[in-house]
């Protein structure tokens, strides 16, 4: 059990709220993305996000390490405020890992070195150790025969697996997946899904933007809809299904539920 | 009602052959071939042919050879070229050493083109890319206008228009007080000069970058073994600058007596200290740093100090010369300088009175001293780089690095040019990285300077080397336009040669395949370069 420690996340409990926004705002200008938005998040729970395009769900987790600057409004991850202290974001960006709609993954590096590549150059890990998790993490997401290849030689569904244990290798305690399975061809997004539900019971925090209206029902702890950059709803996946409270919601849940 | 069965393909019989595409291209390409040889053929032999008539490739034994085509290069050029780089040169050489000495001028206009216009480039391509308005415009501009002129326009505009124009060499201009000097005659440079303690020096240089490795390597381990970052480019950098600062000490106090200046018997001095209070009594003052003071307030007049002013005999782009100026100028002394060509000159002038210091190596200054009465060898410091400062003396500058009006116009104007275009490739490179490049870099905890060197970097460089390629080539091309401001590169001196022999044919083979194997060079370098950092794809 001494070997699980250091790949399982601290604490399983759902008591320390572990992100924390309140009144976050944001403007592109003159468009406000996002209007006051406030959320607590607590160790260990699987918060999906949901809404229609445009309606501030990315730009709210991309808030959270950073990638976007929100210009009113507080952030705390882990404790740490996130300010414009570039050491608080650092350190924050070391606590949260992150999962794109594009994978981004390193062209010109192989899938081992795109994986240990953050290891040995933040962590400060020897490159032996770095392999040695980069590898065990290719294993868990099912891919551990193509370390060597490069990302362009890989299938979608594989690149965004090695993407995950990417992350994962840096040993994030919350994982943010920005819309992980949109740009996936359809028989490869089960894959993807797999792994995702597998983290989802080991304990990690996670927070997803995702279409995948199977995987919120069965894995989310809690669903968040948002619209025009405000959250419209919180509700249990049960009832947010089944039982809408807002109008809103219930227009989206019809136009995707029954076309 | 037709019946439609499918026609499944057996093989070869069912298609004949000259509907077959494989034969078709095969034919295609024989075709081809055989155009482009007939065509080169017929050029060939017409050329050859009236070569012939003329004689051009006539041996002495009246026989034909395309070797005995070349024989005139043996011949006198008969012709001065305005300057040369690396080797010498002089009209009663052969025509082979003239193209020679315009093909080296050639590669140092491309060598110092190439790196110049990397560097203005790549600024000029980032500060297009700035946030800063301000930055971004002028680059905008820069290049707008570089890219839209003829480049022969901007190098007779550069030589005509501002070098030509600069005031004549007694007033010439020096930017920002700096000890360059901007005139007609070109411009002047301070350039750094290795004395003979620099060997010791540069080994402790070398020692220093060893040292460096086996630290960054040490604390690089040490670093994974804490599992936290150390600040260990600083640390790496103090033993770097500790090392190489003592070695610069120990090689100057080891240099010792390595430098001896002779001094007449008007200059009665021990020492550089003697020297000193020789000239203080000279102009009658206590302080030699007062002196341009007094100057200045009219207490002691120009042609005072100028008389008072030590000569300083020697032979022409002579080391020592530098570093005992150097000295002289530190400790406020008053000097002129003397360069002759030849050694026998600077030993008659001395002793014929004309110099109160005579510089030169150690053996020629003992044996000068033997020769006049009452000189003395005085020791004086060395210290491994000394920098060798332009001064005018008569009609000229001596000393520093001299660069002609007309190698300073080819190569500002190559550089300008190429660089314009270089600038857009960079943009281009960069902004060719996609954005989530930089968001997965930033979200893995990598910093700034990670991110670039790491992540952006390497994926720009793939996409810029190609153009870039072709942009080195150009340099190298445009080169040719040197002839426009005479300076005297491979083309100029192809031309006159050309022009003075008459050889038309010879004289063009030897250029082309000179630019087409510089320009083949810089390609297989760079295609070198681009394959081993090429993308693997699927």
């Amino acid at each position: 059990m001494t070997q699980a420690k250091t790949e399982e996340p601290k604490s399983f409990g759902h008591n320390e709220e572990i992100i924390v926004c309140r009144n976050v705002r944001k403007w592109y200008g003159d468009f406000e993305a996002l209007k006051a938005v406030s959320l607590t998040v607590k160790q260990g729970e699987v918060v999906v996000i949901l809404g229609p395009s445009g309606s501030g769900k990315s730009t709210f987790i991309r808030c959270i390490n950073r990638l976007e600057e929100h210009q009113e409004g507080d952030i705390v991850v882990d404790g740490i405020p996130l300010t414009h202290d570039v050491r608080n974001i650092a350190e924050i960006r070391r606590e949260v890992g992150m999962v794109f709609q594009q994978f981004n993954l390193f062209p010109h590096l192989t899938v081992l070195e795109n994986i240990t590549l953050a290891p040995i150059h933040v962590r400060k890990w020897a490159r032996e150790k770095a392999e040695e998790r980069a590898m065990h993490w290719l294993g868990r997401v099912g891919i551990p025969e193509q370390a060597n290849k490069y990302p362009g030689q890989l299938s979608g569904g594989q690149q965004q697996r090695v993407a995950i244990a990417r992350t994962l290798t840096m040993e994030p305690n919350i994982l943010l997946f920005d819309e992980p399975t949109s740009a996936l061809d359809p028989e490869m997004i089960k894959e993807v899904l797999d792994v995702m539900r597998d983290l989802a019971q080991t304990g990690y925090t996670i927070l997803a933007v995702t279409h995948e209206m199977g995987f919120a029902r069965t894995v989310a702890d809690r669903i968040i809809f948002m619209d025009a950059g405000q959250i419209v709803e919180e509700n249990t996946p049960e009832n947010f299904f089944t039982n809408p409270e807002n109008e809103r919601t219930r227009l989206f849940l019809n136009q995707i539920l029954h076309h | 009602m037709a019946e439609i069965t499918p026609q499944v393909s057996t093989g070869q019989e069912s298609i004949p052959f000259w509907r077959d595409g494989r034969v078709l291209g095969v034919l295609a390409q024989i075709a081809f071939l055989a155009a482009v040889i007939i065509a080169t053929g017929w050029i060939l032999n017409n050329v050859l042919q009236n070569m012939d008539k003329l004689g051009a490739f006539r041996c002495a034994d009246g026989s034909s050879s395309f070797v005995c085509g070349f024989n005139f290069l043996r011949i006198d050029a008969q012709f001065d070229i305005g300057e040369t780089t690396i080797i010498s040169y002089d009209p009663s050489d052969a025509f082979s050493r003239a193209i020679l000495v315009g093909a080296l001028n050639t590669i140092r206009v491309a060598v110092f083109g190439i790196i110049l216009a990397t560097i203005l480039g790549t600024l000029a391509g980032i500060a297009r890319l700035s946030s800063n308005w301000l930055i971004s415009n002028i680059a905008k501009w820069y290049v707008d206008l570089m890219r839209n002129t003829p480049l022969l326009l901007q190098l007779f505009f550069l030589y005509f228009g501002v070098i030509l124009l600069l005031p004549p060499i007694r007033e010439a201009v020096q930017p920002f007080g700096l000890p360059i000097y901007m005139s007609q005659r070109g411009i002047d440079l301070p350039w750094p000069v290795f004395m003979s303690s620099a060997r010791l020096w540069i080994g402790f240089v070398v020692l220093a970058i060893f040292l460096t490795w086996i630290l960054w390597v040490v604390l690089g381990r040490r670093e994974i073994q804490l599992g936290k970052s150390t600040n260990r480019t600083g640390w790496a950098f103090l033993t770097f600058l500790l090392v190489a600062v003592v070695g610069w000490f120990v090689a100057t106090a080891t240099s010792g007596n390595n430098q001896v200046v002779l001094a007449a018997n008007t200059v009665s001095a021990a020492d550089l200290a003697g020297l000193e209070s020789v000239m203080q009594q000279r102009l009658g003052v206590n302080d030699l740093a007062s002196v341009s003071q007094a100057v200045s307030d009219g207490t002691l007049t120009q042609e005072a100090v100028d008389t008072a002013a030590f000569t300083v005999c020697t032979l022409r782009d002579d080391r020592s010369e530098v570093n005992l100026t150097a000295q002289l100028r530190k400790l406020n002394m008053p000097y002129s300088v003397k360069a002759f060509n030849r050694e026998n000159l600077v030993s008659e002038a001395f002793a014929a009175g004309d110099c109160d210091l005579y510089i030169a190596n150690k053996e020629t200054l003992a044996a000068a001293q033997t020769a006049v009465s009452g000189a003395t060898l005085i020791p004086i410091g060395e210290t491994p780089v000394r920098f060798s400062i332009p001064s005018l003396q008569g009609l000229n500058f001596t000393g520093g690095y001299k660069l002609t009006p007309n190698f300073a116009a080819i190569l500002v104007g190559l550089v300008l040019y190429t660089g314009a275009f270089i600038a857009e490739i960079v943009r281009a490179g960069i902004q060719s990285v996609a954005k989530g490049q930089s968001e997965a870099a930033r979200a893995l905890g990598l910093s700034e300077g990670q991110r670039l060197r790491l992540v952006v970097l390497p994926q720009a460089l793939r996409v810029i080397i190609p153009p870039l390629t072709s942009q080195y080539l150009n340099l190298v091309k445009n080169s040719s336009l040197a002839i426009a401001v005479g300076f005297p590169d491979l083309w100029t001196t192809s031309f006159i040669t050309l022009n003075q022999s008459g050889q038309s044919v010879q004289v063009f083979i030897i250029v082309m395949a000179s630019y087409l194997s510089f320009s083949l060079l810089i390609s297989f370098l760079l295609n070198w370069y681009n394959q081993r950092i090429s993308l693997v794809e699927r």
